[in-house]
């Protein structure tokens, strides 16, 4: 299944991009699709990072559906 | 009317207050945050702002929602700007009408503090040498009545 997957602020500045696309098995957790992404962008190793699915606050072990947006990005700093 | 918008132009605060005001209420408390030229030592030259928009839309919805509920508060606004500011512009305006002042202070208070930890919206300072993406303190969203200390 596809999965899109967004980088905002730090992690968008690790990566070098802001958007990308990933193949992953059916029923990936977000840590799986998160992994494979870091295996591509290895800057992102050492961010303590943060996730959503669908624009809602999601934790590693949540599962992804085919078409889902995954958005990693670190601790937000608006105000 | 509660409204939460995200803008690249300039923030006209008092606007901002003057949107919120209906009839039954007698005090509006507006949080005018702007951009700080020194924190602690360091000087700021200017700050970007991005947001995960529609994310932070409905994250700035959800504090309406959830600070209406715990507090005596009639109308909020949120408005929080994005792109490049120079110092001393303002970043974020939260304006809370309210019957009498102390709700709207206490969740103007509140909303603040939760819109820094939930709301996904990155700033990044730039300085004579260097720039750096601010990392806020993530955590849950704390209920209302907690008691944290601001970052």
């Amino acid at each position: 299944m596809s999965v899109r997957v967004l980088f905002f602020g730090a992690t968008a500045a690790a990566a070098g991009i802001r958007e990308t696309y990933v193949e992953v098995a059916d029923s990936s957790k977000v840590a799986a699709v998160t992994n494979l992404v870091i295996g591509h962008h290895p800057a992102l190793e050492g961010h303590k990072l943060l996730f959503s699915v669908n624009q809602e606050y999601a934790e590693r072990d949540a599962c992804i559906s085919d078409g889902d947006e995954l958005a990693i990005f670190t601790a937000v700093s608006g105000g | 009317m509660d409204f939460c918008e995200l803008t690249t132009d300039l923030i006209d605060i008092t606007s901002v207050a003057r949107r919120v005001v209906p009839p039954e209420c007698g005090a509006t408390v507006t949080l005018d945050g702007y951009v700080r030229k020194f924190t602690k030592d360091r000087e700021t030259l200017h700050l970007f702002y991005e947001a995960y928009e529609p994310m932070a839309l409905k994250e700035m919805q959800k504090l309406i929602e959830h600070a209406k509920k715990d507090f005596e508060i009639s109308n909020v606004g949120i408005v929080h700007r994005l792109g490049r500011l120079e110092i001393g512009e303002t970043s974020v305006v939260i304006s809370v009408a309210a019957p009498h002042r102390k709700a709207a202070f206490a969740a103007c208070e509140w909303m603040i503090r939760e819109l820094k930890r939930t709301v996904p919206i990155w700033k990044k300072e730039v300085y004579a040498d260097g720039e750096v993406w601010v990392q806020g303190e993530s955590g849950p969203p704390a209920a209302p009545s907690s008691n944290q200390e601001e970052s």
